[in-house]
């Protein structure tokens, strides 16, 4: 890795930019005054992501070129701000920690907890004590406790209900998953009915209250159950099962009070068909990848207000035009750290990716590519009817279990999906990965660095985007929205999930359960 | 043969003074031969002394001690004047905003609840992380206060400290010079690209230079057409104290490479009529900065560069 040579090519962008913003007459494509840093800034994320440098060597230039460009105006006339420029010193402005979401109209109803992680994704906020920008990625933990063990991913799709006191509800078991050493039921819970007491607040009342329920198994076995969630939302969860249950077992029973146990066949047979896997090598350098989840990012920003807010006719453009800035500087410096091959065809789809959403100033000197990959185009005809689907997708979950090969070193089980609130989330279980909250430029999430999508039974894409995540040694449970939602009318998904040494493709059905 | 080698860096500079407030009036700092004097405060160290315990700050003794913390400090580099024409206007009362502001967010700082019993280790853990961040940031305000006090005095002083950190870092072991090559690169780029501009009307951004090491003054060569044309310079570092700082960078319409014989105001250059030829030696007379009102003022402007001629 040129590491010299990355930072020399950001000290001279930085340099470029500088001379750029102070010149007498600065040319239009200079951007105004906020979008030299945050061009410096998001060149820098994308060499630290590559670990072509270090965030303190990023931090240093920063440092500089602002000093440097705040000392000349102190007394000086400040170049005109263009929209543009506004655009990129508001990105720029929520590249500080702590920056709050926007605020919810008051009265409507907030958007689900995926959505709104996202949301904290794309302003920005960091938790305290993190850079909030990637460094070298972390080796994966040494010793797997689970490698080597058969894993067992069983679809479920059936629902418990339950009451007792003034408490009812419904408990929706989408999937088993045995790994390891650790076996869980991946639930979804249903809004529990709550008595008047409990709604005025005089009673105490336990939510999701897993306390009620039993497991047992057809050897009579009883599971002790705990409980842990996403981050993003305590809706869906892992009740799981210790100890875990041996090998052999044929079928659990879950059982809640008044009602009779519900029996969950073990037996991987019993659940519906699947396609075959289909894998194919890959070479992608460490640019092309980044640049590819930069892609996905604009597709998903993109559609941000139409998944966060069906109902609204048009995506603002403010955010997916601001995340044009410094797209060429990123490719210039990827290529000049030999990370990016020069005839690589990813610049140019960039580029078209970025015409087609009308995102200029990208200053990517490629010409736009011809062709672009289906699911960018799947994406974009979404984003450019510029008309939702009529009805937001109704709730629901569905029960679906996969088990993917090993791509880059990452382990992927699918063991559910569920509608709530006009979104999509696809939960998977992740070994290989390490939650870091290292974002690259324009936010993208480095610690998922694979490129996952969804192709319904109606031949329309779906990208995933990690938006829940609890972290675990060894395995991550980590909830993926996808953009768009998926209606429950589908009936199978292809998956397609690629990485830098190869993608896989599967089929999957969809068994779909009561709504929640 | 440059007399590069055997004679000090700063021979083709003259002193200069600058005026500034300190205490209860205006005092002058003066820079002759590499040397910050404070004519006002024959025994700074004993001024600094006293301060420490308690007494009044001395800008002047401030000031020099920033000067000497940063004389080899590559951000001054990176922030200091690109030539002449770049204005850094830096007002002593800017200085008094800034100190202000910092003592306020010291102010305003992080103070640890007092408690008697031991808090809960993820509230220590938040508590360390809030006060180390509170000390990155005082250190950070610290650091721009005391870059803004060098910018205020002047350009005079900003090119000769300019010239001391580029000399400072001139001639250090390949090993060293992997890690501070980077900003040793931009910042010839800096200096040399508008003065590449002028000499050749070539565009800034198409001047790529690379750091010359070892015997001779470099080369030069410019390819290309349209988009594609580019400058390629190859300097000593040491060009930015010798040339640059002295104001000889573009003189007589060659652009000077090495000072073959260093002198104020007589000097002789090694110089280039055009990229890809050899350096000729030139003899050439400087005129003293800009005087204001018949007295010497270091002013943050072109009129504190020295003029050359040939």
């Amino acid at each position: 890795m040129n590491r010299e040579g990355a930072e020399t090519f950001l000290r001279l962008l930085a340099e470029a930019e500088m001379r750029k913003q102070l010149a007498p007459d600065p040319p239009p494509w200079a951007g105004g005054p906020g979008s030299g840093r945050v061009k410096v800034y998001v060149v820098g994320q994308a060499l630290i992501a590559v670990n072509a440098l270090d965030h303190e060597i990023v931090g240093d230039v920063l440092a500089d070129f602002d000093v440097a460009v705040s000392v000349r105006r102190l007394h000086g006339a400040t170049p005109a701000r263009t929209v543009r420029a506004a655009s990129a010193a508001r990105l720029a402005a929520q590249l500080q920690p702590g920056r709050p979401r926007p605020p919810l109209q008051p009265g409507a109803p907030g958007p689900p907890p995926a959505v709104l992680g996202l949301w904290a994704r794309f302003a920005r906020v960091r938790p305290t004590g993190s850079t909030g920008s990637p460094g070298p990625a972390a080796p994966p933990p040494d010793h797997d406790p689970g490698e080597g063990t058969a894993d067992r991913f069983v679809p479920i799709g059936l629902t418990v209900p339950f009451h007792q006191g003034n408490l009812s509800g419904e408990l929706y078991l989408m999937s088993f998953a045995h790994t390891g050493s650790d076996a869980r039921l991946i639930v979804l819970w249903g809004k529990p009915t709550l008595s008047r007491e409990h709604e005025l607040g005089l009673q105490r009342a336990e939510r999701f209250p897993v306390s009620l329920f039993t497991v047992t198994d057809d050897r009579g076995s009883v599971y002790e159950l705990d409980s842990t969630y996403n981050d993003g939302s305590e809706w869906i969860s892992q009740i799981n099962l210790r100890p875990a249950p041996p090998d052999g077992i044929r079928w659990i029973e879950v059982a809640a009070p008044p009602g009779r146990a519900v029996r969950v066949n073990l037996n991987p047979a019993s659940g519906p068909p699947r396609g075959g896997d289909e894998a194919s090598a890959a070479t992608l350098s460490a640019g092309e990848q980044l640049l590819i989840k930069l892609a996905e990012e604009l597709l998903v920003a993109a559609q941000f207000p139409l998944a966060m807010r069906p109902e609204l006719p048009a995506a603002a453009p403010s955010v997916v035009q601001s995340m044009g800035t410094g797209l060429g500087g990123i490719i210039a410096g990827l290529e000049a750290v030999d990370v990016l091959p020069p005839l690589s065809p990813i610049p140019a789809r960039l580029a078209a990716l970025c015409e087609s959403l009308r995102i200029d100033g990208h200053e990517i000197a490629a010409a736009p590519a011809d062709d672009l990959p289906e699911p960018w185009l799947s994406l974009l005809t979404y984003y450019q009817r510029r008309k939702p689907d009529i009805a937001r997708v109704r709730d629901g979950f569905a029960a679906l279990t996969a088990a993917l090969p090993v791509l880059d070193g990452i382990r992927l089980a699918l063991v559910g999906l569920h509608n709530t609130q006009g979104t999509t989330v696809l939960h998977v279980l992740a070994r290989g990965v390490r939650r870091e909250e290292r974002l690259g430029p324009h936010g993208i999430n480095l610690d998922f660095p694979l490129s996952f999508w969804l192709r319904d039974d109606g031949g329309r894409w779906h990208v995933a985007h990690p938006a829940g995540w609890h972290p675990a040694d060894h395995e991550h449970s980590i909830g993926l929205l996808l953009v768009p939602p998926l209606p429950r009318s589908t009936e199978w998904v292809e998956v397609l999930a690629a990485g830098r040494s190869g993608e896989v493709r599967v089929r999957l059905p969809l068994r779909w359960g009561s709504p929640p | 043969m440059t007399d590069g080698q055997n004679r000090a860096w700063f021979g083709c500079l003259p002193g200069c003074e600058a005026h500034l407030p300190c205490g209860q009036g205006q005092h002058v700092i003066r820079w002759e031969a590499g040397e910050l004097r404070l004519l006002n405060h024959p025994d700074a160290e004993a001024e600094l002394v006293l301060a420490a315990l308690g007494g009044e700050k001395v800008r002047c003794v401030e000031v020099a001690q920033a000067w000497g913390q940063h004389a080899g400090d590559l951000s001054v580099l990176a922030i200091g004047p690109r030539g002449p024409a770049d204005k850094i206007a830096v007002s002593w009362n800017d200085l008094d905003t800034a100190e202000r502001a910092a003592q306020r967010v010291g102010q305003l700082g992080y103070r640890p609840p007092s408690v008697t019993s031991r808090p809960p280790p993820a509230l220590a853990a938040a508590s360390a992380r809030q006060q180390q961040a509170m000390h990155d940031r005082e250190r950070a305000m610290r650091r721009r206060n005391d870059m803004l006090s060098l910018l205020a005095l002047g350009y005079g002083f900003q090119v000769r400290l300019l010239g001391q950190v580029a000399e400072a870092h001139a001639d250090q072991p390949e090993e060293a010079m992997r890690k501070i090559r980077p900003a040793l690169v931009a910042a010839i780029t800096a200096r040399l690209a508008p003065v590449a501009e002028e000499w050749l009307g070539i565009d800034p951004d198409q001047v790529v230079v690379t750091p010359h090491r070892g015997p001779g003054w470099g080369s030069t060569e410019l390819t290309g057409r349209a988009e594609q044309r580019r400058l390629r310079v190859s300097l000593p570092v040491g060009w930015l104290a010798r040339v640059w700082a002295a104001g000889l960078a573009l003189t007589g319409r060659h652009l000077v490479v090495a000072v073959a014989q260093a002198g104020w105001p007589d000097a002789r250059v090694l110089a280039l009529r055009a990229p890809g030829t050899e350096p000729v030696p030139l003899d050439v007379h400087a005129t003293a900065p800009g005087l204001a009102d018949g007295v010497l003022d270091v002013r943050p402007d072109a009129a504190d560069a020295p003029h050359w001629e040939v």
